[in-house]
């Protein structure tokens, strides 16, 4: 299970974004004053706007981090868990979705942000943070496809997605999930209960 | 599960691969709590590892002071220091020099272990935030297998060698300091008489006297080249400097040599290193850097001191073993030399080549500088960057203390192109060394010692300033701003035209953030002078401060002023009495906006202030090599639990030498490693003196040394590697035992 801990998901904001990015810092401080986030210490906001394709505004947690993630010139959600997740690589997808449909539903419906905030689930991106056990080559995504493609399909249905690899080797694995449709993060978050 | 010890192999350098491996079994040592929590502290940040706010496991989340409680509870890895509280990891890049497979390398160090971030340091360093201490043995391994080690970033040692970014290629300098700077980087890494200071020790080489340069000035050791014809030869040595620095109270270095020949260069930083650890101040901590001790002595008594401990010192062919490879150091262009051509340049290049571009020396190749804003470059633009170095300058890539980089050797006729793919990866923006290209320290954003949101005030001035650069007037336009989180300087606000630090004020009960503004620091000329303080002003009114105080000057300045001038004509009085009314703050009731800073919405607080790891812990040579020992039979302990039972033995003995030699030390510094010389001194000096003998059992413990050292075991069984093991335990316990009241007598003679 090497190198599939420390997974990361982003999801993408519907564009334009009616919300200035700004306005995510006072939204992320409020969830660390309530400690909004189950199974997460959340620490710390840090302002990252001004550095080109960035995490944006970053929320660290000990377990986690939550970013309004800039890379590709895209805004999202990014999700990236830092401490290892427990059970097998379905599990693992399936917990790395669930935070992070969370931590979007908690944005769509956050009072600062006033529902000026909606994501999409048409795409998103899938990433494991760790070149040693999962580098970024086909022969990483040809093993793991079946896994993923059996994990996803317990999230999103079978056979309404597809499965594309990040090819640029100096990049973290990555692999870009394309659904037929979009569905909202509290549909998809009613359909792990 | 492979490892990246072992993916890596024979990539990490030995020497590296074992400091590495001995940290990862010290951090084992002060999970189980058999290290000193201050011992480890210090050994951690003399690794690079430096503590960051909140990691005492408190916050103040603009409500109230929230506990978090970390999983590892109250494992800690220093004082006040929670085991899993996010850190930050200091790279240490003597003067600011990568190349392209090293800066992706740090992209990736940056993504995989802390928050996809590079932060360029003001004094040529790389900083990583967030990072779990768990995670620095790899990423230390994974540096070290491309060149980098992070060791002495932090900790009272010899930091980061800085020097000019434009060494080299620069039309002023009397030659390249950079095979200088490397060299120096390199004896005094890990140099067993830089090991014993009070505090930090910070060295920078300048290229010429008139431009900022090294800011030789502000440094505890300065280096200046200069050159001297001699005999109808050319000769090279230095200016030296010794005894400057910032910090809450800045001080001009004092000239030591007008010329030290280059072969004493190294020679001279060791002797100096010496005289700091023997005289420097170790108690107090805000008087324990160079500084103090050459003001206390005066620089020729100073002087004599050093002198007298270079005639003492065993000679080491290292001083000038790396000179005959100084000539040799070049650095060398991917593409040929040539001059725009006249092509219709992209555009913004115009303004681009302006403010970012500097001719060298040789002609048809230039210098293009990228302006990082605050410092901070994504992971994918550091790998871009890369791919962008290789095609337009090969291996020349340098840090600048405005916490921006340079690409060197760049054939003039490729600059339109360069700034295309620059502009394209979000590092086109012109305005470096301007008014809009502002350096902060983290400040609040992630210092236990910060005050005040530097980064955030620094942000607010780029984006104030930036959106009417064009209209502002040249004069203007090349003011320098430097903002520091607190007193201690890290943002370099003394040698700003127009510098700040935090502050804080409380106006009926609720605290309220400041700016110090210090007005007319000279950054040329070395950083030639500091400047004054005006008065605080609350953090929301200081970008009304800069438009006043800039409108002042361009009003009233005298034909060509330059703004020192005009500081000191002016008054620090006429100019408190222009701020006067943006000094006051209105009522919580009224504009409660005061009562926040700059890109944090929380209330403002000084909750959050923790312990600085700036000054280090007060650990003395003895106690680190103690330590050592300790480490040593630790891992006997390891391979006896393996049956290696010769290692085991092996590694006891080595133990109790490495006990024997810390003693020896603090009577004779220079005693080599040789084990018969070790056991011979300490018998010496120790045994026969009694100064060994514990109350009870006598010179018993010594003996365990004396017997191991006449006979080593044939072959070492279970029984008798275990009872080596044991032996050089209490053998260290006495050592440590014996140090304790040898350290009590002289404090009581005190």
């Amino acid at each position: 299970m090497a190198g599939w801990q420390k997974l990361g998901l982003k999801i993408f904001l519907e564009e334009p974004l009616r919300a200035d990015t700004q306005e995510f810092i006072p939204a992320f401080h409020s969830w660390i004053q309530s400690q909004a986030v189950d199974g997460h210490l959340l620490i710390d906001v840090h302002d990252y706007s001004h550095v080109h394709r960035g995490p944006g505004i970053l929320l660290v947690a000990h377990e986690g981090n939550f970013s309004l993630d800039q890379a590709d010139d895209r805004p999202g959600l990014l999700y990236h868990r830092k401490q290892n997740l427990d059970g097998n690589r379905e599990e693992c997808i399936r917990e790395v979705f669930r935070h992070t449909l969370l931590a979007c539903s908690r944005l769509e419906s956050d009072p600062v942000l006033g529902g000026r905030v909606r994501f999409h689930t048409r795409e998103m991106l899938l990433l494991a943070n760790d070149r040693l056990h999962t580098p970024n080559s086909r022969e990483t995504f040809e093993r793991l496809r079946p896994e993923l493609t059996q994990a996803l399909s317990r999230i999103l249905g079978r056979g309404v997605f597809s499965l594309d690899r990040v090819e640029d080797p100096r990049e973290l694995f990555s692999v870009w999930v394309r659904a037929r449709r979009s569905f909202r993060p509290g549909y998809l978050l009613r359909r792990f209960n | 599960m492979i490892t990246w010890k072992e993916h890596l192999g024979t990539d990490i350098p030995d020497e590296l691969g074992r400091e590495i491996d001995i940290f990862e079994m010290q951090m084992e040592l002060r999970r189980q709590g058999k290290l000193d929590e201050k011992i480890f502290a210090e050994t951690r940040l003399r690794r690079g590892i430096y503590g960051q706010r909140y990691d005492n496991g408190f916050r103040h989340d603009g409500i109230r002071s929230q506990e978090l409680p970390y999983p590892s509870g109250d494992v800690i890895k220093g004082p006040e220091t929670l085991w899993d509280a996010p850190g930050m990891m200091r790279i240490k890049i003597p003067y600011g020099g990568v190349n392209p497979r090293q800066l992706e390398m740090l992209a990736d160090m940056a993504e995989e272990y802390s928050d996809g971030v590079l932060h360029v340091t003001t004094r040529q360093d790389y900083q990583l935030h967030f990072v779990h201490i768990d995670d620095t043995p790899d990423l230390m391994r994974r540096l070290a297998s491309v060149g980098i080690t992070t060791r002495e970033a932090c900790g009272n040692s010899v930091r980061n060698v800085t020097a000019c970014p434009l060494a080299g290629v620069c039309h002023t300098e009397a030659f390249d300091v950079s095979p200088y700077a490397k060299a120096c980087s390199a004896f005094l890494l890990g140099h067993p008489d830089a090991q014993d200071f009070g505090r930090k020790f910070k060295i920078s080489f300048s290229g010429c006297r008139e431009e900022a340069c090294g800011l030789a000035s502000m440094h505890d050791m300065g280096a200046i080249a200069v050159v001297r014809r001699e005999g109808g030869r050319i000769r090279r040595g230095f200016e030296l400097y010794v005894g400057g620095g910032l910090g809450a109270v800045p001080h001009q270095a004092k000239l030591f040599d007008s010329f030290l020949p280059e072969e004493e260069l190294l020679p001279t930083a060791q002797a100096i290193s010496r005289v700091f650890a023997r005289l420097g101040e170790k108690k107090n901590r805000a008087r324990a850097r160079i500084k103090f001790l050459v003001a206390k002595l005066g620089i020729d008594e100073f002087r004599k001191e050093v002198l007298k401990e270079r005639e003492i010192m065993p000679p080491d062919e290292r001083w000038t073993a790396y000179l005959p490879e100084v000539p040799e150091f070049q650095e060398t262009a991917v593409r040929p030399p040539a001059a725009l051509n006249g092509h219709q340049p992209p555009p913004g290049f115009e303004h681009w080549v302006r403010t970012n571009v500097y001719r060298q020396r040789q002609a048809g190749y230039a210098v293009a500088t990228l302006t990082l804003p605050l410092g901070d470059l994504s992971s994918w633009q550091a790998r871009e960057l890369a791919q962008i170095a290789r095609r337009f300058s090969g291996e020349n890539i340098r840090t600048t203390v405005e916490q921006n980089m340079v690409l060197r050797w760049v054939s003039e006729a490729d600059l339109p192109e360069l700034y295309a793919e620059l502009d394209k990866i979000g590092l086109g923006a012109h305005g470096a060394g301007t008014i809009v290209d502002v350096t902060a320290c983290p400040g609040t954003d992630t210092c236990k010692l910060g005050i005040a949101s530097s980064r955030g005030l620094a942000a607010e001035f780029r984006r104030r300033l930036g959106a009417k650069f064009f209209q502002l007037d040249e004069s203007i336009k090349d003011l320098r701003i430097k903002i520091s989180g607190c007193f201690n300087s890290c943002g370099q606000h003394h040698v700003a035209d127009i510098g700040f630090y935090g502050t804080s004020r409380t106006i009926k009960g609720h605290k309220v953030p400041h700016f110090q503004v210090v007005l007319g620091g000279k950054w040329t000329e070395n950083a030639g002078s500091y400047g004054l303080a005006m008065g605080s002003a609350p953090a929301r009114n200081i970008p009304e401060v800069l438009e006043r105080i800039t409108g002042r000057y361009l009003e009233h300045r005298s034909n060509g002023e330059s703004f020192q001038d005009f500081v000191r004509s002016v008054g620090k009085k006429n100019l408190r009495t222009m701020l006067q009314d943006l000094l006051l703050v209105p009522a919580y009731e009224v504009d409660s906006s005061f009562y926040s800073d700059w890109g944090d919405p929380r209330e403002f607080s000084m909750g959050d202030l923790g312990t600085g790891e700036c000054a280090g812990e007060v650990v003395t040579l003895t106690q680190f090599n103690l330590a050592s020992a300790e480490q040593l039979v630790f891992e006997a302990q390891i391979r006896l639990d393996d049956s290696d039972f010769a290692g085991a033995d092996s590694l006891s003995y080595r133990a109790m030498v490495e006990a024997a030699r810390a003693l020896v030390k603090t009577e004779f510094l220079d005693v080599p490693g040789a084990p018969d010389t070790v056991v011979s001194e300490f018998r010496r000096r120790f045994y026969d003196t009694e100064l060994f003998f514990d109350k009870y059992a006598g010179g018993k413990f010594a003996n365990y040394l004396f017997r191991r050292h006449g006979s080593s075991p044939q072959s070492p069984t279970r029984d008798t590697a275990h009872q080596s093991v044991e032996e050089s335990q209490l053998f260290i316990e006495a050592a440590h035992a014996c140090y304790e009241r040898m350290a009590r007598e002289i404090s009581g003679v005190r």
